[in-house]
């Protein structure tokens, strides 16, 4: 089995860890943001048969679509993914349609009050150009024209508004489906556009989220422990071990999805587990503390190759199927073991026996 | 040991038989009930210490998960057994309440076209997924046309349309303030504005009719007729009022210029109908569906397309307004929704702008009033918007998953599940090389993973809960080896201390786990929440039922081997 290696200079151990973290700190800015964070489309295909994808990537670029395309083989047959960026003209479109709705109440308001009273006239006809303002830039995004679709008041302009929107949104999903359906043969079509407004949402949610589950942990940490040391070993060896997994994910491009996102959430659960172990060993066990750092390690360990196992498994699986969802939940999840075992055992492990050393000598 | 004595077993064994009629009963909340009786028989083993009330709570929960895969079944997601998924995109930013009131209606709507095995989901602030397990081409189409469906409202004075749903400012709809309320004398309102044309429309339609109602419809039919037969219709009669009066102030109602929607109450068994006939070909027949099978075959037979629908949808409702006339209030068929009475002040023929529709409850306390104010309010302001969608709405592309692929992704799956369970096992095995100590952490994975299935197959399981189901074996077993690492030890410990110290050790783990991942479950992030559940459920599930049982278990198997050998020590 392993031999103890907390026996000798143990503190010699931070170095794989730190030179690891060294490298993931190199790694983390090549993370590549995935549709849910940077919004645009992601269309997965079943195809027919084999297709290159160089080949179909240059082809679609031909149509003026700016499309990254992936091929793989499954066990379910051929399957693509093409992804293609935000358009300039739907971001637009969205922040028209925001100020659209936040004047319109105003100039109905105005409206009625300049049916009645004639000193509203005036505020009344420079909020309204404001208005056909922003509806004219929405009409010409979604290649209409004003004169032509009979403009009769301020509700029917909502509604034209409305529909020029969904226009753009349509064309936007056109100037996709028509190049692919051109040039691909699929079984299958999975479609997930996400929009600026939601993308903007999923990054607001998911920053709230990282930072509540940071605070709880972090708070419970320390009512567990109840000393300083101790919990913040506790804590670097879970920051260690998350910035590790971002590291590895900027490696080997995985991309931050909400799914590779909730992997890491529960990363920081399972790499707390190891170093909770740990302390709690040391702390409170009695007999001599490098065994009991030592038999830590080794139910630690044991721990660690048991979750591997399971996401070793949803990993194959993910390969076999290129389900993303298994992909990038079990690849960051896979790079986090990994990297709780050397900062656990690295140096959590070893500022928690220097510390408990310390402790029981004075 | 003897069961049938044993209070706290029989306590135990009470509750199992509530939850298994509960599950039963009410499959819909067959994920709660499960739910709730992890926590119930979880907060008693952690009470009380009996090794073999600690398993049995563990069974009867295996037994319970069980009995709701037997009955209920698994629900899983389209990934898994092909579907359609078609993307609402709400034209505006909505707040939570207003999202789950869109999510509730068009749940509604998608559920009159007898799909309750569709999904409804927000999804952010800005869209709504719909999801239905069939690919069926029509069937998609008509769920589209459905959704995209904007209604029209109509308000008609006297045969004429005094308010029409494109001359309301949608913007302008509101609740009428307290002291607007108090003004008026009502206790409930609503407000709205009008475009110079409607202020128009409504002063020339409502010009001298003082008193007289404003029927409010929403999505009228054109070229229609309401039957009913005698007997029925007697039922619905006011007590102060005969059936000539109800069906003239029907026929008063249902009047419009040029599509007049006329009423006809047939006697009973009436099979001679020749003094009625349809406008058009293609004039609808308003009938409830229980009417005799004689009176729809004559109305068929005269030519007109019949529509049957339920009783509550054909029943009238009156209210006699203050000058003792009496009035239709509803007939949800004909989409009239609301009868409010016109105002002297409204109908002198001058223009006007603003309007209220305001009116009185019934109710006997304060809270069945302000219930019944906040309906009423509600109800007027959806028919006002056309509609009970409150923002425009458009259709994404819909992505579509043929049910052959999501059975092959099921069937990978599962193989993945057993997979990692054998795995597991061989690795546990080889760990300890103790059969004693291995085969309780098998049958406890077991256990946890039937009950986490049935859990999650209550709800839906998707791609995200299904990569937490697989994950939560292989992070399931680690507790359950802190304990065994810890018993195995043979140093200065006592067992009592030793379980002791593995529970602290798995208790903090469990807390800190399902913390981390509780702000995700409350995000709303619906494509990850199944994987938020599932590692919750799991650290929940371990720290409050198997934790212990396995102790118990564990304890005991130990506690006999070690006795065992120390009858034929062995030199070691």
């Amino acid at each position: 089995m392993i031999p103890n290696i907390y026996k000798g200079d143990y503190r010699l151990l931070v170095i794989p860890p730190l030179l690891l973290i060294i490298a993931s700190i190199f790694f983390i800015p090549q993370i590549k943001m995935g549709v849910d964070f940077q919004g645009g489309t992601l269309i997965s295909l079943s195809l027919k048969g084999a297709v290159g994808a160089d080949e179909l990537q240059a082809k679609l670029q031909e149509e003026g679509l700016d499309a990254k395309v992936r091929v793989f083989e499954t066990a379910v047959g051929y399957k693509a993914e093409i992804e293609v960026p935000q358009s300039d003209d739907l971001v637009r479109a969205e922040e028209l349609k925001g100020e659209f709705n936040e004047i319109l109440p105003k100039v109905t308001q105005l409206e009625v009050l300049a049916y009645q009273n004639q000193s509203y006239s005036a505020e009344y006809t420079t909020k309204k150009a404001e208005l056909d303002a922003l509806g004219d830039e929405m009409f010409g995004l979604a290649r209409m024209q004003r004169s032509q679709l009979n403009i009769t008041g301020i509700n029917d302009l909502q509604k034209k508004f409305s529909e020029a929107y969904s226009q753009v949104y349509k064309l936007y999903q056109e100037s996709i489906s028509q190049p692919i359906n051109k040039h691909v043969e699929y079984e299958s079509i999975s479609v997930q556009t996400v929009s600026p407004v939601l993308s903007t949402h999923f990054i607001d949610k998911a920053l709230n989220v990282v930072t509540l589950s940071a605070f709880l942990s972090v708070i419970l940490v320390f009512l567990f422990f109840r000393t300083f040391v101790p919990s913040l070993a506790v804590l670097m060896g879970a920051v260690a071990d998350i910035t590790i997994a971002l590291g590895a994910m900027g490696l080997f491009g995985i991309p931050l999805t909400l799914q590779s996102f909730a992997a890491l959430l529960m990363l920081i659960g399972f790499s707390l587990d190891t170093d909770i172990l740990l302390t709690t060993r040391m702390l409170k066990r009695k007999g001599d503390l490098r065994e009991n750092a030592y038999d830590a390690m080794k139910t630690g360990l044991t721990m660690s190759i048991m979750a591997m196992v399971a996401f070793g498994t949803l990993f194959v699986l993910s390969v076999m199927t290129h389900i993303s969802t298994y992909y990038e939940i079990s690849a960051v999840a896979l790079a986090g073991l990994v990297g709780d075992m050397f900062a656990t055992w690295g140096i959590n492990g070893v500022v928690v026996l220097y510390y408990a050393e310390k402790w029981r000598k004075s | 040991m003897h069961f049938y004595t044993d209070r706290k077993f029989l306590f135990l064994v009470l509750f199992f038989m509530l939850f298994a009629v509960a599950i039963a009963l009410y499959p819909v909340f067959s994920g709660l009930f499960l739910i709730s009786a992890l926590i119930f028989f979880g907060a008693f083993s952690l009470i009380w210490k009996e090794p073999h009330i600690k398993l049995s709570g563990m069974a009867l929960l295996v037994l319970l998960a069980l009995l709701n895969i037997y009955l209920n079944g698994l629900k899983f997601g389209i990934d898994f057994v092909g579907g359609t998924r078609i993307p609402i995109i709400l034209d505006q930013e909505v707040d939570q309440n207003t999202m789950n009131d869109l999510v509730q209606t068009i749940k509604k709507r998608v559920s009159v076209l007898g799909l309750t095995e569709a999904k409804v989901q927000a999804v952010g602030t800005t869209e709504i997924n719909v999801e239905i397990p069939s690919n069926d081409e029509t069937a998609i189409a008509l769920i589209e046309k459905t959704l995209a469906h904007q209604g029209v409202y109509l308000g008609v004075v006297d045969g004429k349309v005094a308010v029409n749903g494109e001359h309301i400012f949608s913007s302008s709809i509101r609740s009428l303030s307290t002291s607007e309320l108090a003004q008026q004398g009502a206790d409930w309102g609503v407000g709205f504005a009008v475009d110079r044309e409607g202020a128009e429309q409504f002063a020339d339609a409502a010009k001298g009719k003082a008193d007289y109602p404003v029927y409010m419809f929403l999505d009228r039919p054109y070229d229609a007729a309401v039957f009913y037969e005698e007997t029925q219709f007697k039922k619905y009669l006011p007590p102060d009022s005969g059936q000539k009066e109800a069906l003239k102030s029907l026929n008063d109602a249902l009047a419009l210029e040029g599509d007049d929607m006329p009423a006809y109450v047939l006697t009973d068994g009436q099979t001679d109908l020749t003094n009625i006939t349809p406008k058009t070909n293609e004039t609808q027949a308003f009938i409830s569906e229980n009417a005799s099978s004689g009176t729809k075959a004559a109305l068929a037979s005269l030519g007109f397309k019949l529509v049957e629908v339920p009783e509550s949808q054909i029943a009238p409702e009156f209210q006699r307004s203050r000058s003792g006339v009496l009035v239709l209030n509803k007939l949800e068929c004909s989409g009239m929704l609301s009868a409010p009475i016109l105002s002297g002040g409204v109908t002198t023929g001058v223009p006007n702008y603003n309007y209220i529709v305001t009116g009185s409850v019934s109710g006997a306390s304060q809270q069945e009033r302000h219930d019944e104010a906040t309906q009423k309010v509600k109800s007027i302001e959806s028919i006002l918007k056309g509609g009970s969608l409150p923002v425009q709405i458009s259709l994404g592309s819909r992505t579509s998953l043929p049910a052959s692929l999501g059975s092959e992704f099921l069937k990978l799956s599962l193989i993945g599940i057993a997979f990692s369970l054998i795995a597991i096992a061989v690795l546990i095995g080889i760990r300890y090389r103790n059969i004693t100590a291995t085969l309780p952490i098998v049958v406890i994975s077991l256990a946890e993973l039937c009950v986490l299935l049935s859990i999650l197959g209550a709800f839906t399981i998707d791609l995200a809960a299904m990569a937490g189901i697989i994950a939560a074996i292989g992070v399931g077993v680690d507790a359950q080896i802190v304990i065994t690492d810890e018993l195995l030890k043979r140093d200065e410990h006592t067992t009592a201390e030793k379980v002791g110290l593995a529970f602290g050790i798995i208790k903090t783990n469990a807390i800190v786990a399902i913390f981390s991942m509780v702000p995700l479950f409350f995000s709303g992030l619906v494509e990850v929440i199944g994987f938020s559940i599932s590692t919750i459920l799991g650290a929940l599930l371990g720290y409050m039922l198997t934790r212990p049982a396995y102790a118990a278990l564990v304890e005991k198997v130990l506690a006999t081997e070690r006795k065992g050998t120390q009858k034929q020590p062995e030199g070691n």
